[in-house]
């Protein structure tokens, strides 16, 4: 069995190293890409001095192209699981056991949630996660306890998939619309950390906005796609 | 506000969201960019059924006919969208031109590479 770890990364410098070390000391059983999404600072450099093995993408193209590739380099070379990880060492590759065994069991998409056996706390940053939770409720009838996690697994059916297709984002949307379309979905139980360096992606106004997107996409676009 | 322009607003707003979705549902449209359009025609619709919103901004800023308050606001919001537009469309410009430069160049390379190559035997 090949499983891929892809670890998407934008200007990681400080993180990079660390995350991608731990992956070959401790979990020599998986393999792993990188993927440099037009990192400005050394992210590049340092991996190809370390010998990790990097695709480097000439200009940014955002998380959505940046895992896709991630996807397209698994589909290409006939892997039979991918596994999305952060590069900002949030996400315990430990878990990835747990997360591959219950995928064997059949699941087409397995995710690395919080809130499974823990509860989720009641702070401003979880109201997003609420409301987007509420909102695959609503449509597809289906509990998904942490959305936006971004530590996921994807199966050989679902990496072809999402490498051949538009509007595939690795976000809360693309996970509700596969719900809706009888994709089977699961979550396993992960605790992680908080990022080691440098900022997080999402400002206030980022937030709003993206979940303004999710909203739209979850409770009225998905209504109409076609797979 | 006559009931013509409200009919009017309201089928105009439907016909491009019914639009949007058949182009998202055949793979030609990117979510992120038809989130304005959804917007933009739901407001529409709001305006529509609801021209007391108009009536009393109008009023405000003092412009006698609501409709040319409605006018008003959609060139405002268009003006700013074209705006928005011109900006991606120069970000897109300088990533293609980069794409090309480093594309000629890695070929430039691969083939001195290869030139190399044969020289020495």
């Amino acid at each position: 069995m090949k499983i891929l770890v892809i670890i998407p990364a934008y200007n990681e410098e400080e993180n990079i190293e660390h995350v991608v070390n731990n992956m070959i000391e401790k979990y020599p059983q998986y393999d792993y890409v990188v993927i440099n999404d037009g990192s400005k600072d050394s992210t590049s450099d340092i991996c190809h001095k370390n010998n990790y093995n990097i695709v480097d993408l000439p200009i940014n193209l955002g998380l959505t192209g940046a895992f896709q590739t991630g996807l397209k380099y698994a589909d290409l070379k006939g892997y039979d699981y991918a596994v999305q990880i952060d590069a900002d060492g949030q996400h315990n590759p430990d878990y990835i056991a747990d997360m591959l065994k219950k995928a064997e069991e059949g699941y087409d998409i397995v995710i690395g949630s919080r809130f499974v056996t823990e509860k989720k706390p009641w702070s401003p940053r979880m109201a997003g996660s609420r409301l987007i939770e509420m909102a695959i409720r609503i449509t597809t009838g289906k509990k998904v306890s942490d959305p936006t996690s971004g530590m996921r697994i994807y199966n050989k059916k679902m990496i072809h998939e999402f490498a051949q297709n538009i509007n595939y984002g690795p976000e809360p949307d693309t996970i509700s619309f596969l719900l809706k379309q009888g994709v089977s979905v699961e979550s396993v139980q992960v605790t992680m950390e908080e990022r080691m360096a440098g900022k997080s992606y999402l400002s206030f106004g980022r937030s709003i906005s993206y979940m303004m997107r999710m909203m739209i996409a979850i409770l009225l676009i998905n209504n109409f796609r076609k797979r | 506000m006559s009931i013509a322009l409200r009919v009017l607003l309201i089928v105009v707003s439907v016909l491009s969201m019914i639009i949007m979705m058949r182009k998202i549902r055949n793979s030609k449209f990117q979510i992120d960019y038809s989130i304005f359009w959804i917007i933009f025609s739901v407001v529409l619709i709001i305006i529509a059924i609801f021209p007391k919103i108009v009536l009393v901004a109008a009023d405000l800023i003092g412009i006698q006919s609501p409709v040319n308050m409605i006018f008003l606001v959609i060139i405002f919001i268009l003006l700013v969208k074209v705006f928005y537009m011109n900006i991606q469309i120069s970000q897109l410009e300088y990533k293609v031109k980069e794409l090309i430069q480093k594309l000629a160049l890695s070929e430039h390379k691969d083939s001195e590479a290869e030139k190399n190559k044969d020289c020495r035997f």
